[in-house]
């Protein structure tokens, strides 16, 4: 096939990206200046997220969905999951300013890695292809390792890279292995053309499933899904926290929505399979809440509480078992509730970390070691604003009404019920129910008062900036709260091409 | 009439006033605290006028609707009516006055006691009045309800004013409690009445009432017996009277306003208003008399043997509202509100004198260690002869002598003999117990270094209520007729003027030759009282009567021990040990779990290549 | 199911046996000799020489990575040299385009001193000690 402008104007976004690392990687070299490329790259992710709007809503949108190459679809799905990758590495890139901007390292180098690995989300979730989603998974997740352990000289950081990358490498295999396995029993890759061959067959041998099964454990690997969490909360802790805020949003939006892309597209009607993730979902929930318990370092918590969360994310994927289409290429009611249910919650879920992580970014110092609960106790006396935006972030991860993640909550419940899987509503319940423990114990850590004098505030841009950027994502995740009418509109309107 | 919220309004904008600024000038809270009183008294002034120049009609205004619920309906009315404005005019009439006194009296009592909040008095006092103002005005159960919560509520944090003074707070405790009691029946009885009325409004209760309520049958009898039991524990009444002889642990203008003028008729007003639910049950209609009289009695028996200036008064203000139960029981609703108008003004004049002798004698509430303060504080005095000569009845020249002879000549003439009779012999103990303090505490010589050394207070704040109510508390008094007529029934006599005006005589020498009693017991050398303690008999009959007949003793061992054995046994609640299973269960899981995150990454490689292998397994087994 | 691959069962059984019989029977058939020189390290006839722990420069690490980073994304090149008529004008600019970016890696790897042998700080001072030598 011929690459012609429409399919480089549906790409516009990834090459404004891709552009933009080769001229800050040129700016670096020519100058290192801090504040010069970290501008630089939040203008070229600004430029990318216009740019998704001028493809959504452009004359050409009406040629969307685009298949660019057997590849990559530029769809309203990707384009909708591209916005929200643009907008979760826009505010990290807010937060690494503030964060690094006291420290003396190598700084420019973070926004390379940042903008490769935002570039390889994109990748990932337009892919339609094994190969781009092993291109897009491994190009978003080389440069975390960097990112990771970024501050290489406080041992945890390193570690923290050191983890990530064996594990994620362990990971992978798996999931290769998988793939390897589907083309060795249809010899396809796409998606779509998989999904055509695994409808046509009456009965499923082991090895689909088994194929299927390994990648599902490639890519629980990413979303930390129990018992491939281990490394969340060692990663999480010891990752500079500008890098935990990406972790916990862009890189698990990516997977999250290309896995649910491949199982919209190639169907496995497998009760075993879905059986497996169901237990996957429920030991999710109930691991991370359990160990979130008593964790008294807030990055720890919020690592275990993003293992909770994906638990209760991953009843949508469960939900998939009854299928998607109706056979006329047309979606099925469960099915558009799973797009809905995913998309409300995964914006819920963003808004809410970027908030959290942003909040501890911001409030924490980049060189001290241990980052305690209680290095945020006092917060309400130092940065009442921050603290309470924190402590409205955490009653949304809590589920608490009026908050995004009580409508994501809900959405979650309301699939469990639609889909008659009463243990998972009921895990999904005792999770929130010992999840609201320490989430509350947290806020409360919050405004208790403290005698420690030494921590003082920090001024600057950069934390002005960052302020600003959490009080926007307690402001939205408070307005998708009351009034979550557009954004159910604007998931909905995000399909996966193909349907 | 529409700006009759007003009179509601002033006294709760003082309170949030005083709430948010605590820390303004005295001299600014004074103003505040007081002249929110003043504006409503102001108002009730004009209220009053119009209402009298209206033929007294009566007057609603619907200010919102509070609460809807289906059926259940509840507006925030208030209803102006010749009973409420009665109270009214006492509430903001009298509870000006002591406003002002208080205004002088806290000053004088917070320079020795510096730590307190002269705020926060005047807060809580004008909250108090604003809840007693609706719990009159409101034309609704519910709405009175709230009111009379209000009160309670003021009352306890009156009482624990001095909070840091422990007795106080368990004294506070104590009222707060017992008269939650009988605020448990009154809901209740709101319950029955919502059963049978499908309303809770006031008018429409009374006006059914004939029709809905059959008489005498079990249902009525116990709705009219919740009322009544709230209506005791509110007016310290039999058997739930013990708290408030500890209340007077409030400042003394507390004890004045809320524990003699106005809470503690709120239980005469509540029975007044629902009689119409009284009289359809003969047997709870009987009891009102009974409690009432028994209460007079054993009020005036404590009275006698108490030793705290407060306490005697507190002993008194018990028994005059048993007279006022006693007039409700013989159906004399008009005698019993004339007498709470009556009685408000001499015994707030009394608490009022004795707050200003207390201060002048530096802190000191023992009548026994003042004496011969007649000379040094002559206007205290004055206050005590009038106040006291009214609450005794002295015949012709006191307003006392025209409220409580209605009661007594009505209850003879409606042909309750035996209630008379009690009436009688209470006005006897009320005169020797009134004369005894005055006696003790003016006369005779000073009995410690405080009453040798007692000053005589000074300034407008402290004379002017005095002389009003002085001048109140004499027949001037007795020629403001409340206008009753619209509201509460006459009473029917049949018997003959001759009859009442030889009764009138009986009372009245009854009341005099308690008063020369107690001028031969208390005047002079008390050798006789003296003996008559110190005998053992005796001893134990002060003993008795000092503890009000041990009623403190038998509910401690009645109800107090009980309870806080069972709370006890309650302690190690299995209910308790089943909730707590699932937090072990919990932290169970976050021990185990949190055992596996150990940093190593072998361990965690294996945890993964393990998982890994029991999914491919479980996908392997078909 | 496992009854299918019997034949591959079979072939690793077998295979695992014979390697068995092999260990096993040399051992306990040969005679065997103990002795110092035993015990030497030995690749094809000759004696190791020093520790098995020589330490490299990093740098060594370094440059070995550039080149194969940069060798290995040259082997793209190939893809476009074998098809360089069919894909014409838009090849060349994709491949433009790929150097460009190659270009700009390597401008970056040298601005950052990744190519010198010696970091700067180090030359500085070896820059002072042959001064001072003279």
């Amino acid at each position: 096939m011929n690459l012609t402008l429409t399919h480089l104007f549906a790409l516009l976004p990834l090459i404004i990206v891709g552009i933009t690392v080769v001229v800050v990687m040129l700016s670096v070299a020519c100058r290192r200046n801090h504040f010069l490329n970290a501008t630089l790259s939040g203008c070229g992710l600004i430029l990318a997220l216009l740019s998704v709007f001028w493809v959504q809503c452009s004359d050409h949108g009406s040629q969307l969905p685009t298949l660019v190459s057997p590849m990559v679809a530029v769809d309203s799905y990707s384009l909708f999951y591209i916005g929200l990758i643009l907008v979760a590495a826009l505010a990290c890139i807010v937060f690494a300013y503030a964060y690094f901007d006291r420290l003396k390292v190598h700084r420019e180098e973070f926004y390379l890695l940042l903008l490769c690995s935002t570039l390889g989300a994109m990748v990932l979730v337009s892919a339609v292809h094994m190969a781009s989603l092993f291109i897009g998974l491994e190009l978003m997740s080389v440069p975390l390792y960097g990112m990771a352990a970024y501050i290489f000289k406080r041992q945890q950081s390193l570690e923290a890279g050191i983890k990530y990358l064996v594990l994620s490498a362990v990971a992978s295999s798996f999931l290769l292995f998988g793939m390897a396995l589907l083309f060795a029993a249809y010899g396809e890759l796409g998606f779509a053309e998989l999904g055509l061959k695994l409808v046509s067959v009456d009965y499923l041998d082991t090895w689909t499933i088994i194929g299927v099964g390994m990648m599902v454990i490639g890519l629980a690997f990413k979303l930390s899904v129990a018992p491939f969490h281990m490394w969340t909360s060692d990663v999480y802790e010891g990752a500079p926290a500008p890098v935990s805020a990406f972790l916990a949003t862009v890189s698990k939006v990516a997977v999250f929505a290309v896995l649910v892309r491949f199982f919209i597209l190639a169907p496995t009607f497998s009760v075993k399979l879905h059986t497996v993730i169901a237990v996957l979902a429920v030991l999710s929930m109930l691991t991370g809440n359990l160990l979130a318990l008593r964790s008294h370092n807030i990055k720890r918590l919020l690592g275990y509480s993003s293992i909770a969360h994906l638990g209760y994310l991953l009843t949508a994927v469960v939900v998939l078992r009854s299928g998607v289409s109706d056979g006329a290429g047309e979606l099925s009611e469960s099915g558009q509730l799973v797009l809905e249910a995913t998309g409300v919650y995964l914006v819920g879920y963003v808004l809410t970390s970027l908030g959290t992580f942003g909040v501890v970014a911001l409030a924490t110092h980049a060189d001290s070691a241990n980052r305690d609960t209680s290095e945020l106790r006092g917060l309400a006396q130092r940065r009442p604003v921050l603290a309470v935006c924190m402590a409205f972030m955490l009653l949304s991860l809590a589920g608490i009404p009026l908050t995004a993640g009580f409508i994501g909550k809900f959405y979650v419940l309301a699939l469990t019920v639609n889909g008659e899987l009463w243990w998972l509503a009921a895990s999904v319940i005792v999770g929130s129910a010992i999840g609201l423990y320490y989430y509350l114990r947290t806020i409360v850590e919050l405004f208790l008062p403290t005698d420690d004098a030494t921590v003082t505030a920090a001024n600057g841009r950069g934390q002005a900036l960052g302020a600003l950027v959490v009080v926007i994502a307690a402001a939205l995740t408070l307005w998708i709260g009351i009034f979550p009418e557009p954004i159910i509109t604007m998931v909905n309107s995000a399909l996966p091409v193909g349907l | 009439m529409n700006y009759l919220f007003l009179v509601t309004l002033f006294p709760l904008i003082g309170a949030v006033l005083l709430a948010i600024f605590r820390r303004m000038p005295v001299n600014l809270a004074a103003t505040i605290g007081v002249g929110s009183i003043g504006l409503s008294a102001l108002t009730t002034l004009a209220l009053a006028l119009q209402f009298f120049g209206n033929d007294q009609t009566a007057f609603v205004q619907h200010l919102w609707t509070w609460i809807s619920v289906e059926a259940f309906e509840v507006g925030f009315d208030y209803r102006l009516d010749g009973l409420s404005l009665t109270l009214l005019g006492v509430i903001t009439g009298v509870g000006f006055l002591i406003h002002l006194f208080a205004s002088w009296y806290m000053r004088e009592d917070l320079k020795d006691q510096v730590d307190y909040l002269y705020t926060r008095f005047f807060c809580y006092m004008n909250l108090f009045v604003f809840s007693m103002l609706v719990l009159v005005l409101g034309n609704n159960l519910l709405l009175m309800f709230l009111g009379w919560e209000g009160v309670g509520l003021c009352s306890y944090l009156l009482i624990g004013y001095y909070y840091r003074g422990e007795a106080n707070a368990w004294a506070a405790f104590k009222a707060f409690i017992i008269t939650r009691v009988g605020d448990v029946f009154l809901a209740i009885g709101m319950f029955l009445i919502w059963i049978q009325f499908g309303t809770l409004d006031i008018q429409t209760v009374i006006a059914q009432a004939p029709e809905v309520m059959a008489e005498g049958t079990l249902l009525t009898e116990v709705t009219a017996l919740m009322l009544l039991g709230g209506a005791v524990g509110k007016s310290a009444q039999l058997p739930l009277q013990t708290w408030l002889a500890d209340a007077m642990a409030g400042p003394t203008p507390v004890s004045a306003l809320i524990h003699a003028a106005t809470m503690v008729t709120a239980g005469v007003y509540l029975i007044a208003r629902t009689h119409v639910v009284f009289e359809l049950a003969p047997f709870t209609d009987e009891l009102v008399g009974v409690l009432g009289l028994l209460t007079l009695l054993i009020a005036g028996f404590s009275a006698l043997a108490q030793t705290d200036i407060k306490r005697v008064l507190a002993y008194s203000t018990m028994s005059q509202i048993g007279y006022m139960f006693l007039a409700l029981g013989v159906h004399a609703y008009g005698a019993a509100i004339f007498h709470l108008m009556i009685h408000a003004f001499f015994k707030a004049l009394l608490f009022l004198a004795s707050g200003s002798v207390i201060i002048s004698c530096h802190h000191e509430q023992n009548i026994f260690k003042m004496g011969g303060l007649r000379k040094k504080i002559p206007l205290a005095y004055a206050c005590f002869v009038v106040g006291g000569a009214a609450l005794s009845a002295l015949p012709i020249v006191t307003s006392g002598f025209y409220s409580k002879d209605e009661i007594l000549w009505l209850s003879f003439a409606n042909g309750h003999t035996v209630l008379w009779l009690g009436g009688l012999a209470g006005a006897f103990l009320t005169s020797i117990y009134t004369f005894r303090m005055i006696f003790i505490v003016f006369h005779g010589k000073p009995a410690s270094h405080a009453s040798e050394h007692a000053h005589a207070p000074q300034g407008i704040a402290h004379h002017l209520p005095l002389l009003v109510l002085i001048v109140l508390s004499t027949f001037v008094g007795a020629f403001i007729t409340p206008p009753l007529s619209n509201v509460l029934p006459e009473t029917e006599v049949t018997a003959s003027h001759a009859l009442q005006i030889s009764l009138e005589v009986l009372s009245s020498v009854v009341a005099i030759v308690g008063l020369g009693i107690a001028a031969a017991l208390f005047l002079g050398r008390r050798r006789f009282v003296k003996g008559l303690v110190e005998s053992d008999e005796g001893a134990k009959l002060w003993q008795f009567f000092n503890s009000a007949f041990a009623f403190d003793a038998i509910y401690d061992r009645l109800f107090v021990k009980p309870y806080l054995a069972i709370a006890r046994l309650h302690r190690y609640d299995w209910i308790d040990k089943l909730a707590g299973i699932f937090p072990g269960l919990v932290k169970l899981g976050n021990s185990a779990m949190s055992a596996s995150q150990n940093g190593q990454l072998r361990s965690y490689a294996a945890t993964f290549v393990l998982g890994a292998l029991v999914i491919v397994a479980a996908l392997l087994v078909s | 199911m496992i009854a299918q691959y019997w034949a591959v069962t079979v072939f690793v059984l077998a295979t695992l046996a014979l390697l068995a019989f092999m260990v096993g029977a040399a051992s306990v058939l040969g005679g065997r000799s103990w002795g110092h020189e035993k015990n030497i390290p030995f690749e094809s006839g000759i004696l190791g020489a020093g520790s098995a722990h020589v330490r490299f420069s990093a740098k060594f690490y370094l440059v070995a990575m550039l080149f194969v980073i940069f060798d290995i994304e040259a082997l793209y090149m190939f893809a476009w040299a074998v098809s360089v008529r069919e894909v014409g004008w838009t090849g060349l600019i994709g491949a433009a385009i790929f150097i460009f970016i190659l270009l700009a890696g390597l401008v970056f790897d040298a601005r950052m001193g990744a190519l010198d042998w010696v970091p700067k700080k180090s030359e500085h001072i070896a820059d002072q000690a042959r001064h001072e030598s003279f």
